[in-house]
């Protein structure tokens, strides 16, 4: 395959100054991979036997929707400007939107869920990952039922692998995903690429509990995509652990579209070396009285980059939510670039949106104190980077993953090797 | 300079932000010798151990540390641990995102005869923290992270025990403690001097830690100056007259100076 660049992938929804170089990424697919299939789905088959559908879900809720529509005209000075053809000179209180609010506004009229719809990379990427993956894995849940499925995309030096996996938990059922992406270089640095490309739909009352775990090697460029539509009372806590990978782009997008759903969303990362990271999170309120929580902890070393956008979007009517982002990075080395993009936007005045980040370089005193117990500088990065490795490693969902934690652990620390022993 | 002295410190004098904290400080401690240093607060006792462990916020303006038959005055804190010193702090640091196992092990990479693979490691920290009363349960919390005021002085014995440093300063381990969590400081320093016959300087200014240890030179430091060294007995004559006659003097001479 020839070289492929993804421009404007993860992008924020509403964009800040362009020289900040954080309103998007270019994302560079190595070229000379060959496309394998690499793909392992454990599921019963009571999962993937399913007629279900996520389009299907999503033009029900949509009937739904439909139905509920109180054709109450809305007065709103923001739907008049986008209603608008041309400027009107009787009508000069009606402001001029931005692109990005006529958008929104359009958006929010339409309320129009599949053409909303949007995964946190972007329709490039997910329109790449689904040419990789060659087919959907449909994950569909009986009412409910109590289910679990693991993905694994093993990635090897020299392939692009990925899958493409669609979830649709029916009213009151519970699906536990992990989804594994891997790429074991066996030693060689030599370019690889995995990705995985995930649409949920989490039906009324369901829990849909997502965990992925990157363990890729030096040479890897990993991107994770995923879009999810949660309806009433849905639950969604998702747990991204990214570890590894020359380059990895994660990218969530959420539509809180019934009323008291709720979302979570922890992030561990690690990166070392030259690494980049992309995160971008984008949750959507639009049910009332929905919930969203996006944790981060990471520990960037060496000279590695990373990108973290995290958009709460509390969109007209979605009055009693409540978005909150939360960001806590520690810097243990002066060369590391950090970026944080807490975005709240806000179209509703009974909503609370809170934001939050700590980033710390190590302080004197606790290097001192390290020193004091025999850690160099060097030695003190390296604990930094074996402590989030062994945090990782002890909460893998399963020992496989956990031995992909190890491999990527020894290869990067000298002594993690002990640790696994001490595991044992 | 005693030259059998295990650490020796001469002429002594350091300053933070050009403000000379220590002058011309002599302390000499013999291998297996328990030394107290002590002295109001204020007197320079910590700057004493921060400086002889090599804390970068300080500068030698003048004078050497030599320890173990070398001159540690320029190396790194890190290096000076590695060659046998050992500092308990004060006040323990926090590393969130560190759990306290990981640290551990960190302490112990690549000293040699110290070195023990996962299994006897995990094996080797139990049995210390069973000597402390400790609960096992602190080695996966973040280090320091919502450990009160004695634990933290338990984990700073426990690394005590593993490291098995030649010398150990002490920094007011006891301060803050309740009569429990002083016993297991004692322990700890029993266990110490037990197993490896260690030299320790115990700095405080309350000498009820010091009621079962064998002292063997009490040295008293007002000012930043040391301005009486004797033997043991002169810690009952403290406990009895406090600190205030050395404070006197130290004023006259400073007067006089």
């Amino acid at each position: 395959m020839d070289a492929l660049t993804i421009k404007h992938a993860s992008a924020m929804p509403a964009p800040t100054w362009s020289w900040l170089r954080m309103n998007d990424t270019k994302l560079e697919i190595p070229c000379d991979l060959e496309r394998v299939r690499a793909v392992t789905v454990e599921a019963d088959e009571a999962l993937t036997e399913t007629h279900a559908s996520f389009e299907g879900a999503v033009a029900k809720l949509q009937e739904r929707l439909d139905a509920e529509r109180t054709g109450l005209e809305d007065t709103r000075a923001c739907v008049r400007a986008a209603a608008r053809e041309a400027e009107d000179l009787n009508d000069l209180d009606t402001p001029a939107l931005s692109a990005y609010q006529l958008r929104a506004t359009r958006d929010e009229l339409a309320n129009d869920v599949a053409a909303a719809f949007e995964t946190g990379i972007g329709i490039d990427a997910r329109s790449y990952l689904n040419f990789l993956a060659g087919g959907t894995v449909v994950l569909a849940t009986e009412e409910g039922a109590d289910e679990a499925a693991v993905v694994r995309v093993a990635g090897t030096a020299g392939g692009a692998a990925a899958a493409s996996v669609d979830v649709v938990a029916a009213p009151n059922s519970t699906l536990d995903l992990t989804v594994s992406l891997d790429g074991n270089g066996e030693g060689s640095d030599a370019a690889g690429l995995i990705g995985s490309e995930l649409r949920v739909f989490a039906g009324p009352r369901s829990h849909v509990n997502v965990c992925v775990y990157v363990t890729a090697d030096a040479g890897f460029t990993a991107l994770d995509d995923s879009g999810y539509v949660l309806d009433e009372g849905a639950r969604v806590t998702v747990r991204h652990t990214v570890l590894g990978g020359a380059h990895t782009a994660t990218g969530l997008a959420a539509d809180l579209r019934g009323d008291t759903a709720r979302m979570d969303v922890d992030t561990r990362y690690l990166a070392c070396g030259e690494d980049t990271r992309d995160f971008n999170y984008i949750i959507r309120h639009h049910g009332r009285k929905t919930v969203s929580n996006m944790d981060a902890n990471g520990v960037l070393t060496g000279t590695s980059k990373k990108v973290l956008r995290g958009t709460i979007d509390l969109i007209h009517g979605c009055k009693g939510s409540e978005g909150s982002e939360r960001e806590t990075v520690l810097l243990a080395n002066q060369g590391v670039d950090n970026k944080t993009v807490p975005t709240i936007l806000c179209d509703e005045d009974d909503v609370a949106g809170n934001h939050g980040a700590t980033i710390g370089h190590v302080r004197p005193e606790q290097l001192f104190y390290l020193g004091c117990r025999g850690l160099s500088q060097e030695a003190a990065e390296a604990l930094f980077v074996t402590a989030k490795l062994e945090d990782a490693a002890l909460s893998a969902p399963d020992e496989q993953i956990r031995a992909n934690v190890v491999r990527l652990g020894s290869a990067l620390v000298d002594d993690f090797k002990d640790f696994e022993e001490e595991l044992a | 300079m005693s030259t059998d002295a295990l650490l020796s410190v001469a002429n002594l004098t350091a300053s933070v932000d050009e403000k000379t904290i220590l002058h011309n400080v002599n302390l000499n401690v013999r291998a297996g010798e328990t030394h107290v240093l002590m002295g109001p607060n204020g007197a320079g006792k910590s700057t004493m151990g921060h400086v002889i462990m090599g804390d970068p916020v300080y500068t030698v303006n003048e004078g050497t540390i030599t320890f173990d038959g070398a001159d540690i005055t320029e190396l790194s804190c890190d290096k000076r641990s590695r060659a046998g010193l050992f500092l308990s702090f004060q006040a323990p640091v926090e590393i969130p995102g560190v759990p306290l196992s990981s640290f551990l092990r960190a302490t112990i990479a690549g000293r040699p005869g110290l070195e023990m693979k996962g299994k006897e490691f995990r094996r080797r920290v139990k049995e210390l923290a069973a000597q402390l009363d400790m609960d096992t349960a602190y080695l996966n919390r973040e280090l320091g992270v919502g450990f009160s005021g004695g634990e933290k002085k338990k984990v700073e014995m426990l690394q005590l025990l593993l490291l098995q440093p030649k010398l150990a300063i002490l920094d007011e381990t006891d301060s803050g403690l309740d009569v429990d969590a002083l016993s297991v400081v004692s322990r700890g320093m029993d266990a110490y001097r037990a197993s490896c016959d260690g030299s320790l300087v115990i700095i405080t200014h309350n000498t009820r830690i010091l009621e079962h240890l064998t002292v063997d030179r009490v040295h008293v430091m007002v000012g930043g100056r040391i301005v009486r060294e004797d033997d043991a007995s002169l810690i009952p004559w403290i406990d009895e007259h406090g600190f205030e006659s050395f404070e006197r003097e130290a004023a006259g001479t400073a007067d006089e100076r």
